[in-house]
């Protein structure tokens, strides 16, 4: 099941823009390498779960995985035909809002050859540009 | 040996002229330590990327300033491809410093071909080093690692006359197996729990 939060202080949000880089959540942390988002989004939860099982697919027990991001913002939407206006529409998905410079997701426990053909495989899901990140060691 | 960078010093300040001095190839540091007042640097930014490439975490300074510098800290453009900003430190090659060591893992653990995992938990140790052995990191060998086994920081293997400031029982690594994911049926998506809102209303909403 896709990710989404247990619990929330507003049903609803409003759009917003994405504006700047990430100043945090831009280095590799938990893992050697990572894949990190070149460009700015929302990153859909079903689409970060797709991401999830590629990768572990691709992985077989074979190292560890991390997630992130977080959909934490309710993606609204209004129904087909009908007629604008009465309201905001209901809640359809949730997302995580990207900014260019965001790690994704993370590997550890693999050599770089698999992680970088585990990433390839998981960039082809991805809804913005990625690129391969390494750990900084200095 | 230590890396020779070409210093000069930096006279201008601020944002502006550091943007200006990075779009000439340069990079803006600082050097500081030992009780004396810090100098504003101006370095080069290939020489940079090479000490970086390197590793080098004690470098020689060669221009305005002739002495032995420790890289404290490095600061990076949002997607880790340049150095904005270097930090140095002063040091004698006498004296004893602490800094924080990369562990990088060496070997093949056996553990893996008996199904487990390996998990390098902490990445990054704490030492207190003679500046002359400070190591570019510490290589842990891996290939006494049996499933459901550890390794853990007094394992490490230090310069002579370096000390670790760490736990010696902190766990670096560890094999394991992986945990089953949970099976979730995929159905109708609850809705989270709206914080504050009563049972009541909730339901009136849905109605």
């Amino acid at each position: 099941m896709a990710l989404m939060p247990k619990r929330v202080k507003h049903r609803k949000s409003q759009r917003g823009r994405i504006r700047g880089n990430a100043t945090r959540g831009n280095r590799v942390v938990f893992g050697d390498f990572g894949l990190q988002a070149t460009q700015g989004g929302w990153l859909n939860a079903a689409t970060l779960e797709a991401g999830r099982i590629a990768a572990q697919q691709y992985l077989r027990n074979e190292g560890r995985l991390y997630i992130r991001v977080f959909p934490h913002k309710p993606i609204t939407s209004i129904p087909l035909e009908t007629r604008m206006g009465k309201g905001k529409g209901e809640p359809e998905y949730w997302a995580a809002v990207i900014k260019p410079g965001t790690v994704l997701f993370e590997i550890g426990g693999v050599p770089e050859e698999s992680a970088r053909m585990c990433f390839a495989r998981l960039a082809h899901k991805m809804p913005v540009h990625v690129r391969f990140l390494k750990r900084k060691t200095v | 040996m230590a890396e020779v960078l070409n210093v000069e010093v930096r006279n201008t300040r601020g944002t502006r002229h550091a943007q200006r001095l990075r779009q000439e190839g340069g990079v803006p540091g600082v050097l500081y330590g030992h009780g004396t007042d810090p100098v504003s640097l101006k370095l080069s930014g290939e020489q940079v990327a090479l000490m970086v490439r390197h590793g080098s975490r004690l470098v020689e300074l060669n221009g305005a300033v002739s002495e032995k510098a420790f890289v404290s800290e490095l600061q990076w453009d949002t997607f880790g491809l340049e150095v904005l900003h270097i930090d140095l430190v002063r040091v004698s090659e006498d004296e004893t410093i602490t800094l924080e060591v990369t562990i990088e893992l060496r070997g093949e653990a056996p553990g893996v071909r008996e199904g487990g995992v390996i998990d390098h938990v902490v990445h990054q140790v704490e030492i207190e080093c003679p500046v002359g052995v400070i190591p570019e990191k510490l290589s842990l060998s891996i290939k006494d690692l049996h499933l459901d086994g550890s390794i853990t920081a007094d394992k490490l293997p230090l310069p002579p006359g370096a000390s670790l400031l760490v736990e010696p029982e902190l766990v670096i690594v560890t094999c394991h197996t992986v945990a089953e994911e949970e099976e979730v049926t995929a159905g109708e998506a609850a809705e989270p729990e709206v914080i504050g809102r009563k049972a009541a209303e909730e339901g009136e909403s849905e109605e």
